[in-house]
């Protein structure tokens, strides 16, 4: 680790004398009237440490051999004119934090990339990130809280000959840890906005279309138990999609097809004969203006699962635990997170509904072929001066969603599904909640919510069936226009799995800069005495400028973290973190 | 251990290459016109902030409420324009019109939907908001607390 790391330092005290030399000599230049253009040096630092420490009130808590562990990003750019080049560096030392992908580890070069940039193209070499369309054929992204980063290493090339019409097309190969699959990607997409070929703007409309396909090439030589399979080496994948609005109304639908892929069994390993292809459809559409909005959306995918390397990698960890990179969302090409409404209340994000685009033959009782489902978001703010409004306005916000396993016939050995177009399977999960949001006056702010869930665990990873009815209250007192003090108090009644919580967290905000949180959530419901735990937390973080430094000590409920929809499994640990990030 | 200390190392080396100027990074505005973000914004002494935020963040939608209460007293008071940049990708991007339809602010609204600027910025988390003045970074805004527009009133009028 060192072989890498002094080398990059002196490399960055150099570039950083080099600048101060700049500097200088830009000084020395002010009687010239052409001031000399260096190019732009900038980047980020972004660090989250973890000190893990023994915990006699959490049995469950997991105390790795290394205590102290973090992982580190340095992200460097140097931009000249049309060019720009940059670097990833990231360190996990000693060892990534609890339960991400195995192969984040030791410090490395993670991305690297030149880019030249003119009005019509964009030209890029090395690592880059990409999207087609809502992502169900490709999406390759970089999420640091989740352990993501699915950038591919290739070639990039976009074309826009005017502002209206883009395309783009690509090869190259998935980043798995420091390094890449053995599939091969490439991939053309084109988008076109047609509003203004269309005089739509004057109509107030818009329109725009868009195509993608993306092929996966991977060689059978990695699957020696494949003799005859029912399925190619390309897998082909096609995206078709529209959007279109007018007023205040607005609509967009995207349809997507994967050609015949082997689908893995419960051993994750291939056979010749269990291959599908696979199809997703989304539809959306909504209305809003001002104080009123709905949106509605309609989504069904079947056997989407798409993977840079068909069969996952397997790990043991130093419990003994084994889990495979799809564990840890490695190798994914495309990605959907789950169309439910994101909660911020603490017991509310128990029980979260992760998108199930794959097929999984668990047993013979827990066979899946995808999701089908929809969502439907309402608000409304009742105005200043009325009766529900009062002198401040209220706003309410509605939100339905329900999420089926597909229906249909499955068989588990030899396994095989046949599933319809329409209708609904098992029911994963679905939550209802309303919330209240009230402005009183400048001093109290109030807030209302109330959730139900329902959560079929037997399908969705393993364990028992969960309903549950969340409530939570909270409000927040402005002493001055910077000082603010906020409490809230959630309850959540389950049955199945670890069943009543209790929760509560007070924040106070000194000012812009600092603000410091308690809280803790109390499962004194559970059947099992050692679940009986309160997990508390405290911390605090401040602010200035671009620095951002965050604390928090505590106990770290095990089960799922997640941002935008997006899940990663957390064990329970004890201990003490601090976040750092920064930009130049 | 020693990683870390170097880490440190260069966290404060940064300081020395805190960017104060903007990048010439061209985005798309509501109607897929392309904007300079350098050129576009370049009125002598005029204050500019962008202001970074996504349909999906709720920090983000309370601090540009918060503003909008004010806006016109300030853009009245001081020389002054505040520029909304959507960090939305394409999975939420086609609600940002819908929303605005809601919202019927009065900023100019942005579209970074490749996070061009973002990452060029290297900003890690919304809300997130630069003070612009004469093309130069002057004052940077890291998250958004109940009352933090009226710091962001007193950086602007110390300007």
């Amino acid at each position: 680790m060192r072989k890498l790391f002094c080398p990059f330092l002196s490399f960055f005290l150099l570039l950083s004398s080099l600048l101060f030399a700049q500097n200088n000599s830009v000084n020395l230049q002010e009687v010239d009237e052409e001031e000399k253009y260096y190019g732009r040096f900038y980047g980020g630092v972004e660090s989250n440490i973890q000190y893990y420490v023994e915990d006699s009130g959490l049995e469950s808590a997991i105390v790795p051999d290394d205590q102290l562990r973090s992982n580190n990003y340095l992200y460097a750019n140097y931009n000249y004119k049309r060019w720009t080049a940059g670097v990833q560096v990231e360190s996990y030392e000693k060892d990534a934090l609890l339960n991400y992908n195995p192969k984040f580890n030791g410090t490395d070069l993670g991305i690297f990339y030149v880019d030249y940039k003119d009005e019509k193209w964009n030209i890029t070499l090395g690592h880059f990130y990409e999207q087609f369309g809502n992502g169900m054929i490709l999406r390759a992204w970089e999420d640091r809280a989740l352990g993501i980063n699915s950038a591919l290493r290739g070639g990039r090339v976009k074309f826009a000959p005017n502002y209206n019409m883009e395309f783009t097309a690509l090869y190259g190969r998935q980043r798995s840890g420091f390094g890449v699959t053995s599939g091969d990607l490439f991939g053309f997409d084109a988008d076109f906005f047609l509003a203004e070929y269309l005089n739509l703007y004057e109509k107030n409309q818009d329109l725009s279309v868009g195509f993608s396909y993306l092929g996966r090439y991977e060689s059978f030589d990695n699957y020696p138990q494949l003799q005859n399979p029912d399925f190619n080496e390309l897998t082909n994948a096609f995206s078709l999609r529209a959007d279109y609005m007018w007023k205040a109304f607005y609509a967009n639908v995207e349809a997507n097809y994967k050609t015949k892929d082997g689908i893995i069994n419960v051993q994750n390993l291939l056979s010749d004969t269990f291959a599908e292809p696979g199809n997703a459809v989304t539809f959306n559409f909504g209305y809003s203006q001002s104080g009123l909005g709905i949106d509605v959306s309609l989504r069904r995918m079947e056997n989407m699962g798409f993977f840079s390397q068909r069969e996952p990698s397997s790990f043991t960890n130093f419990e003994g635990d084994q889990s495979t990179s799809f564990d840890y969302l490695d190798t994914f090409i495309n990605f959907t997170p789950a169309l439910t409404k994101q909660h911020h209340s603490l017991l509310a994000n128990i029980y979260v509904f992760q998108a199930q685009h794959n097929t999984s033959f668990e047993d013979a009782q827990i066979m899946r072929a995808g999701e089908t489902g929809g969502q439907i978001d309402f608000f409304y703010k009742f105005k200043k001066g009325t009766f529900f409004g009062g002198k401040h306005g209220t706003h309410i916000f509605l939100n339905y969603s329900n999420w089926y396993n597909l229906p249909g016939t499955y068989t588990f050995n030899p396994p095989n599904y046949d599933v319809d177009f329409f209708g609904r399977g098992n029911k994963y999960f679905s939550d209802y909640s309303i919330e209240i949001k009230k402005k009183l006056n400048n001093t109290w702010h109030l807030g209302f919510n109330y959730i139900n869930q329902y959560y079929d665990q037997r399908l969705l990873g393993g364990g028992d069936l969960v309903r549950a009815d969340i409530i939570t209250a909270e409000a927040t007192y402005n002493f001055t226009n910077k000082r603010s003090l906020r409490f809230e108090l959630e309850k959540m009644w389950a049955v199945g799995d670890r069943q009543d919580w209790f929760g509560g967290s007070i924040e106070y905000n000194f000012n812009e800069n600092l603000s410091i949180y308690f809280w803790d959530i109390w499962n004194y419901g559970s059947d099992k005495a050692e679940e009986r735990v309160h997990y508390v937390n405290v911390g605090g973080a401040y602010r200035i400028g671009a620095y951002r430094v965050a604390l928090n000590y505590g106990r770290q409920r095990g089960g799922l973290v997640c941002v935008g929809g997006v899940c990663r499994f957390v064990p329970e640990s004890s201990g003490l973190t601090i976040n750092f990030n920064t930009a130049f | 251990m020693k990683p870390l200390i170097l880490f440190f190392l260069l966290i404060s080396s940064t300081y020395t290459f805190a960017q104060d100027e903007l990048p010439s990074i061209t985005i798309k505005d509501l109607k897929n016109k392309p904007v300079n973000i350098k050129s576009a914004f370049a009125e002598e002494d005029k204050v500019y902030v962008f202001s970074f935020w996504a349909t999906w963040c709720a920090p983000c939608l309370a601090e540009l409420e918060a503003i909008n209460e004010y806006y016109d007293e300030w853009s009245e008071e001081l020389n002054m324009e505040l520029i909304a940049i959507s960090t939305d990708d394409s999975r939420t991007q086609r609600r940002v019109r819908p929303l605005l339809n809601g919202k019927d602010w009065p900023y100019q609204v942005l579209l970074d939907g490749n996070q061009e600027l973002k990452r060029a910025l290297s900003i890690v988390n919304i809300p997130y908001s630069i003070v612009v003045k004469n093309q130069k970074i002057e004052h940077i805004f890291n998250g958004y607390t109940q009352g933090a527009e009226h710091e962001l009133y007193e950086v602007i009028k110390g300007l």
